[in-house]
């Protein structure tokens, strides 16, 4: 089971409790991005069968189209692309590991900032 | 040819005869000083003549029988050695066992941190690895892309910077 988020990150008096598919790298996520509160504005989460299947994970403005190509004993081998709206604003290809989260530092919004965040449940 | 020195020298020594005493002590500048300086001269002589006499040795008796004393003493310590024959053990065994233990410990501990560091090398493959990134340079033409593979918080994070500032309605569910 892949989780795949779009977080948004700021910096609040009183932040929110993280959501629970982020609790577990709620600490590294902090000291690595330096913001305090985390919300999911859009999320998927995807089973995969074959190995090879392709999802998306979608906000208002934003789109995160995954496709996993296969998978390995070390985890699935991932085509990731972010939409914003119908442009491609930025396309990777990695080897998502079982046992290490995959996180993406995404454009500043407003008084915060879009972070992709892939984990293997 | 003697030099002023050397002739000076043998004047006082008493060594100068003929023409050559005639000669030598007509070039003196002061002849009564010089005769006072070579008086002088043979008088220190005669003073250190007298006193660097050999010194009587006034316990000799003594001095013998301390020295006899002395050489008996270290020919009975080193007798027993050379009776035995056998070198003494530079090692003994105890001592040779101990010294293997601590080096065979050095070596295990050695072992285990060098194994040790190796561990986190092999653990890599359990990283998520960021085979590309790419940013569309029309839309950002100053991002740039850094990969982190961070082995200790487990987390892989592609970090990219200067992609184009968007209003806070962009964060809308």
């Amino acid at each position: 089971m892949v989780w795949s988020g779009l977080v948004m990150a700021n910096n609040v008096e009183h932040p929110d409790e993280i959501p629970a598919e982020l609790s577990g790298i709620e600490s590294k996520l902090k000291r690595w991005f330096g913001y305090n509160q985390f919300k999911v504005i859009g999320q998927s989460q995807k089973k995969l069968v074959t190995g090879s299947e392709d999802w998306l994970a979608s906000s208002k403005y934003f789109s995160l189209h995954v496709d996993s190509k296969g998978e390995t004993d070390a985890g699935y081998l991932l085509n990731l692309k972010l939409f914003q709206e119908k442009s491609v604003l930025l396309e990777t290809e990695a080897k998502l590991s079982k046992s290490c989260p995959f996180v993406i530092k995404g454009p500043p919004v407003g008084d915060g900032l879009l972070i992709l965040v892939l984990i293997v449940q | 040819m003697k030099t002023f020195e050397e002739k000076w020298t043998a004047w006082l020594d008493g060594e100068l005869h003929g023409e050559e005493l005639v000669a030598f002590e007509a070039s003196l500048p002061d002849k009564a000083a010089a005769e006072a300086e070579k008086r002088g001269a043979l008088k220190l002589g005669d003073l250190l003549k007298t006193q660097l006499q050999n010194r009587a040795m006034g316990n000799e008796e003594f001095f013998n029988h301390q020295l006899r004393e002395r050489i008996e003493k270290e020919t009975e310590t080193a007798a027993p050695r050379e009776r035995t024959g056998t070198p003494r053990a530079l090692w003994p065994i105890s001592r040779l066992a101990w010294v293997g233990a601590t080096a065979l410990a050095v070596f295990s501990i050695c072992t285990f941190f060098v194994m040790r560091e190796k561990a986190p090398t092999d653990q890599s493959q359990y990283l998520t690895q960021i085979l590309n990134a790419r940013v569309d340079p029309a839309m950002s033409p100053n991002a740039t892309i850094s990969m982190f593979e961070s082995k200790e918080d487990k987390v892989t994070v592609l970090w990219v910077e200067g992609l184009q500032f968007l209003p806070a309605e962009y964060a809308t569910k």
